[in-house]
Formats: C-alpha cells, structure tokens, sequence
C-alpha cells in the first residue's frame, strides 16, 4: 500500500527534517509511527497525503509514485484524521459531514447519521454548531469526517486525543473494525496504549530517522530480561523473589504457602521507545 | 469540477451570512444612499453663504432672490450675530457696504465676491457648456463613484480577509488540501462570490443614487471597472489574510492601504491638490477608470486594462502560492 525507500525533506536549506526513511505498509496492516514532537511524524504524513512536495526518495502509494498518485482518485481512496478537529464551527456536525462528503462520488459514501451513530455521537448535538461541542464531540465528527467516505487507505493523527477512557476504547474499536473491513491505517501517534493495542507493527521515529520497526511484541520481547516477579506467601509473611522465565518450566522452585501474583518483567513500548532513541514521547 | 465549485459556493455563502457580511454590506448601501439623497445633495445645492441686506431706500435693483432682506440696521447686526458665516450688505447711503466677521483671509474674500454677485445675479456670464451633467447629477456621480471605491478597496477587502480568516482560524483550509477537489477551486469560489456581490452593491448603488436612466447608459462600462477593482482587492485581501498570522497584523496591512493607498487617490481626484507622483499609483488609475465610466467617457487604453490583468495575474499566482503554504502549515 505505502513504500517509502530513503525519504528525505527538507524546510529550510539548513534544516532538514527527515534523514532518508525506509519503510514499508501492507495492504490491511495498522501501521505506528511513533515519535515525540518534531521528529518528522506529521512531515512524512503531510508528503505521503499529498499536503507536502519536494521531498527526496521514493514515495509511492497504492503501486505509484506519489508523484502520480495525487490525483482526485487518490484523495477519493484515503480519509484522514488531523491532530487538531478541523471543522467549520458555525456549522452542526450534520452540514460539515454534508459540506465535505459532498466531494466524494455518492456511491461510495456512508450514511451520515450511521457514522455519526457508530461513533456514538450524542444525538442532541447533531444539528448543534460544532462551537458548542466540547473536545471528544468534536473529535468524534472529525473521525466520521474521515470515516464517512469509507476510505482504503486511512491517515490518523492522535486519533484518541481529546477522548475520556471510553471514547478511547471505542476509537480502538473502530480502528480495528476497519482494519478487519480491508482498510489500511498508518497511526501517528504519541499514545503508546493506542499503539500496543491496535498496531501489527510500529516504527520509531527521532531526529527525522527511523530508529527501530517491528511488531510491538518483537520490540517489548527484544528489550525483556526475561524474567518474572513472583509475590508469594510463606509462613504468613508476603515475599518476593525474581526469576528467569526458563526456570519456571519445571514448576516454582522454592518454597512457599500461596502465590499471590506472577508479574513478567517485560517493558513495555514507552521503555523500548526511550532505550532506542535516549527519550521519551512527550 | 462544476459541482464541486457549486458546493464550494454554497458553503462561502453560509460563511458570508454567519459573518454577517451581506448584511454589513445591505447596512452601507443604505448607509450611502441616505447620504447621498438626504445629506451630499442637499449640502452641494445649499447656498454657500446666507446673505443679509439692508437697503431702506431700494437701491439695489437687481438683487437676487437668494438675499434676505432685513428692516434695519439692528436687525443685520443681530441676524450676523446668530449666523456669523453671513454676509451683511448696508445699502443704507445708496453704496454696498459688506458687514461681516472676520474669518481667513481667502474665504473673506470668496464671501464679499459672492454676497456682491448676488446684487447682480444677471450680470454676464461667459462660461463655455462643455458637458450636459445638471450640477446635482455630476454631484451624484462623483459621491457615488467615491463610496463604490470605498466600499471595495476597503469595505469588500476586509470583508474577504474576515472570512479567510475565519476559516484560517478553525484550520478547515488545510481539510481541503486531501479532499477530491481541485485546490484552487477554494480560491476561485470566494472570487466569484466577492465578485458577485460587489457586481450587485454596485448596480444597486447606482441605480438609487445616480438614477435609473442615467445608470442603464454607464451601466456596463461601471460594471467592468468594478469588476477590475473587485477582483484585485478581492486577491489582495487572500494574499494578506493568508500570509499574515492574525487580524490584528491585518488591520496594520488595513490601514496601510486605508490611509495610505486611498487617501492621495481621492486627494488628487477630487481636490484641488495635485499629487506630481500620482500617475504612478496604480490605484489612481482605477479609481479614474470608475470615475470615467461614471461620467461616460470609459477608459480604452489598452495598456491600462493589460495592466489590471497583469496585476490580477500576479496577484493569483501569489495567492495560490501562500495557499499551498497554508495547506502544509502545522496546526
């Protein structure tokens, strides 16, 4: 779907923003790319959908040089989700759905009120100016924004920002929902939940390189130390001893009255994230 | 591509009403017309200065009808008490004496020639008529010239800028860069939408103003000056709101060409200061090509039309240029 072969741009002539990246993204695969601000992520997705030229490398989406591929065709085939929800704040959620879906050929479209439904919009704000929206509601009409012309290929900054713990879970729902429908989706995100989650596989991103790619397991796997934290109970004292997982192959190997937790010692994305660049995503 | 700029229209016009602009631009037309039909007119057909005499034995045969006539010499000194621009005229001794107070000296002497003239209102006249105009039509032209200028160069350029701005705001520009449209389709709606309803206030305008036989003669010639000036103002205000951060640095750009673009325009058109330099502001040259049509005469200078589409060239290219930069920018 995305080949990206020594990607290179640049705004100014003494900065450069990204440093020649290679990567590629399987038709129906949840792309990451992970990076703290101004590591190049919203650059490569700005190049990729069209918004950004005069990059250096190869570039092509769906099987062509993006070059080519930028055409009314192209923008027919993708949906994307900015950072920020960019909407016309005089309008109801209803009318910019209608304004912007009014692009797109109608066979091709879904229903309005069905997107809006799916993403669990509160119907008392569907004919309100999204002024009086608070910051979930409008994310949730910039996600049908994107969703609503059922998009092959599927842009998606920070798709959870702004959203309560629930919001979140369905954003993740839905993500994986279009995933399993065929859509590709390249995730641009800080939120390492999201990426752990919905990604097959994550790239790193720093100083506009790419510093690691692979699946988020392969990552937190490689970083392990392979062992497990054993809280236990013995002679009515709680205890706590750690031990290499091969071990455990031939039961537990001390004494004790009850096993109260087993815990894998394995780090999680953020961890790998900071041992692969020297810091965190914020 | 048409449906999309239908779409595109639709959706600037809803931008125009939410910001109230047709409404704003309903409030001028009225605005104008009330000025020019109960206040300009009115101020242009008043006599200049009232003037008083007093002339016990009728000496004065031949006086105008414009003269008031007063019963005696307390009578002038306490009506010029009230009315201290008049012009008092003692004929009491059979010779005109002027009584009035002191102003400057240039406008002292315009008043004692015109309260004189006034005794002798026949006397000869040798001006060549060299135009048809009634003195209130040509004063009607020229206001009404005056305010569609204003309106666009100012009025219209910040009413396109407010919108752009708007949209600049809520960051729905760079929506449109992935969407299946042309991209400069954006840029072409809010053109024709500004183009239009400059086209409709200037029609309008003149019609309640100059008068409706009057305006079906000037109409075309009026129309296309207009369109001229709307389409450049119209791509300047986008290169100004694209480019600069905020409307406050727009208002600075505002005033700039508020006082320092039109000011000497209307200067060296109307009055009588002569600007050595003129010739080279652009804007004169507009503002000239609208006054001629108003008055008759179009321009058919060939290179000051190829000079507006060059301008209107240029001014596109800058504005699809910031565009593009607008699309890419971060939010």
């Amino acid at each position: 779907m995305i080949e990206v072969k020594n990607l290179t741009f640049s705004y100014d002539k003494d900065k450069q923003a990204l440093h020649g990246l290679d990567f590629t993204v399987e038709d129906g695969e949840i792309f990451g790319f992970l990076g703290p601000n101004g590591s190049g992520k919203s650059t490569t997705q700005k190049i990729l959908t069209g918004i950004l030229k005069g990059h250096g490398g190869k570039v092509s989406l769906f099987g062509q040089d993006i070059s080519a591929a930028h055409t009314q065709e192209f923008f027919q085939k993708i949906g994307v989700l900015f950072e920020f929800p960019y909407l016309y704040a005089n309008l109801s959620a209803v009318d910019n759905l209608k304004y912007f879906s009014s692009f797109y050929p109608k066979e091709q479209l879904r229903g309005i009120e069905e997107v809006l439904e799916e993403l669990e919009f509160k119907a008392d704000f569907l004919k309100k100016p999204v002024s009086s929206y608070s910051k979930g509601m409008r994310q949730r009409a910039s996600m049908a924004r994107a969703l609503i012309s059922n998009p092959k290929l599927l842009f998606l900054d920070e798709p959870t920002s702004g959203l309560d713990p629930s919001g979140a879970v369905l954003f993740r729902k839905i993500i994986e929902k279009e995933r399993k429908k065929g859509t590709t989706v390249f995730l641009t995100t800080h939120n390492m939940l999201d990426a752990d989650l919905l990604c097959s596989r994550v790239a790193f991103i720093a100083d506009g390189e790419i510093k690691a790619l692979d699946t988020p397991r392969s990552l937190k796997e490689q970083g392990s130390n392979h062992c497990v934290v054993i809280d236990y109970l013995y002679q009515g004292r709680r205890e706590e001893k750690i031990i290499g997982v091969s071990e455990l192959e031939a039961g537990i190997p001390f004494v004790h009255d009850e096993i109260i937790r087993i815990h894998s010692q394995e780090p999680t994305l953020e961890d790998i994230f900071i041992q692969y660049t020297g810091r965190g995503l914020s | 591509m048409f449906k999309s700029l239908c779409f595109l229209l639709k959706k600037d016009c809803r931008m125009m009403v939410s910001g109230k602009f047709f409404l704003m631009s309903l409030g001028f037309l009225v605005l104008y017309t009330l000025y020019v039909n109960f206040g300009y007119i009115k101020f242009m057909n008043a006599s200049l200065y009232n003037v008083y005499l007093y002339d016990p034995e009728g000496t004065q045969t031949t006086v105008s009808t414009l003269v008031q006539q007063v019963s005696s010499k307390e009578a002038l000194d306490a009506v010029l008490l009230d009315d201290t621009n008049g012009v008092g005229i003692d004929a009491s001794s059979g010779q005109p004496q002027l009584v009035f107070y002191k102003g400057t000296q240039n406008a002292d002497r315009h008043r004692a020639d015109y309260a004189l003239s006034l005794l002798q209102p026949s006397g000869n006249d040798s001006a060549e008529l060299i135009g048809c105009h009634t003195p209130e039509q040509k004063a009607r032209k020229e206001i009404t010239c005056e305010l569609l200028f204003f309106e666009i160069a100012a009025v219209g350029f910040l009413g396109i800028a407010a919108v752009l701005f708007k949209e600049k705001s809520m960051g729905v520009i760079r929506v449109h860069a992935i969407l299946p449209l042309q991209k400069n389709l954006f840029i072409l709606s809010k053109l024709a939408i500004f183009l239009l309803s400059d086209l409709a206030f200037a029609i309008l305008l003149t019609v309640l103003n100059v008068g409706l036989a009057d305006t079906a003669s000037i109409l075309p010639a009026v129309l296309l000056q207009t369109a001229l000036l709307s389409l450049i103002m119209a791509l300047t205000g986008l290169v100004c709101a694209l480019l600069l951060k905020d409307f406050r640095q727009f208002t600075l750009a505002y005033l700039f060409i508020a006082i320092f673009v039109a000011t000497p325009v209307f200067l060296s058109a109307n009055t009588a200061v002569k600007l050595d330099w003129i010739s080279f502001h652009p804007f004169y040259h507009i503002y000239m090509g609208l006054k001629n049509a108003y008055f008759g005469t179009p321009s058919h200078r060939v290179v000051y039309y190829l000079g507006c589409l060059a301008a209107i060239a240029v001014l596109l290219a800058g504005v699809q240029r910031v565009f593009q930069r607008e699309m890419g920018k971060e939010g």
